[in-house]
C-alpha cells in the first residue's frame, strides 16, 4: 500500500474533499455503532450464556436472551440521560 | 498521483483500518470469553474437549454478536437514527 503525505492530500479537489469528509462522517458513525454492538455483546454474553457450550448455535432461549438484555440496556442508557436532565432541571 | 487517486487511497486506507480494528476487539472478546469458560483449569496442553468447546464457543459469541447487531440497529431505525 503507497502511503499517502502531505503533499498528495494537497492534490485533493474541492469535489473530492466534500466526498471524503461524508465518507469520513459515515464511517465514524459506523464505527460508533460497531463499538456499541462489541461492549453490549461482551455484557449479555455474560449473562445469557451460562451454562456449558454444547452446540456453535445460539438456541431459542439464548437469541432471545440476547436480544433482550441489548434492548434493556439501551432503555436503561435512555433513563440515566431522562434522569440526568431531570436533576439539572430540578 | 492525481485527485482521483488520493481520494480512493485514503478510502481505501480508512476501511481497512476499519476492518481491521472490528477484528481485533472481536477476537479479543472471543479469546476472554470462550477461554474463560472452556478452559476453567489449564493443564499442560489444550485437551481436545477443550478445542471443541472452543470452536464452538467463538461460533456461537458471533452468532450473539450478529444477534446483537441486528435487534440494536433495527432500534436505530425504529426510533429514527439518532
Amino acid at each position: 500500500m503507497d502511503a499517502l503525505n502531505d503533499h498528495d492530500l494537497e492534490k485533493l479537489n474541492d469535489k473530492d474533499k466534500a466526498e471524503l469528509r461524508s465518507f469520513l462522517n459515515n464511517e465514524s458513525q459506523k464505527a460508533r455503532v460497531q463499538s456499541t454492538v462489541h461492549s453490549l455483546t461482551d455484557m449479555c454474553f455474560t449473562k445469557c450464556i451460562t451454562g456449558n457450550i454444547k452446540q456453535g448455535k445460539l438456541d431459542k432461549t439464548e437469541e432471545g436472551c440476547m436480544a433482550n438484555c441489548a434492548e434493556r440496556f439501551l432503555d436503561i442508557s435512555g433513563l440515566t440521560m431522562k434522569h440526568l436532565q431531570n436533576l439539572r432541571q430540578g | 498521483m492525481d485527485s482521483e487517486s488520493v481520494k480512493a487511497e485514503v478510502i481505501k486506507q480508512v476501511q481497512t483500518q476499519y476492518a481491521m480494528n472490528n477484528a481485533r476487539e472481536l477476537i479479543e472478546k472471543i479469546n476472554e470469553h470462550c477461554f474463560q469458560k472452556c478452559v476453567p483449569k489449564p493443564g499442560s496442553s489444550l485437551s481436545s474437549g477443550e478445542q471443541a468447546c472452543f470452536t464452538q464457543c467463538m461460533e456461537k459469541y458471533m452468532s450473539a454478536w450478529n444477534q446483537v447487531s441486528t435487534t440494536y440497529i433495527t432500534r436505530l431505525r425504529r426510533e429514527g437514527g439518532q
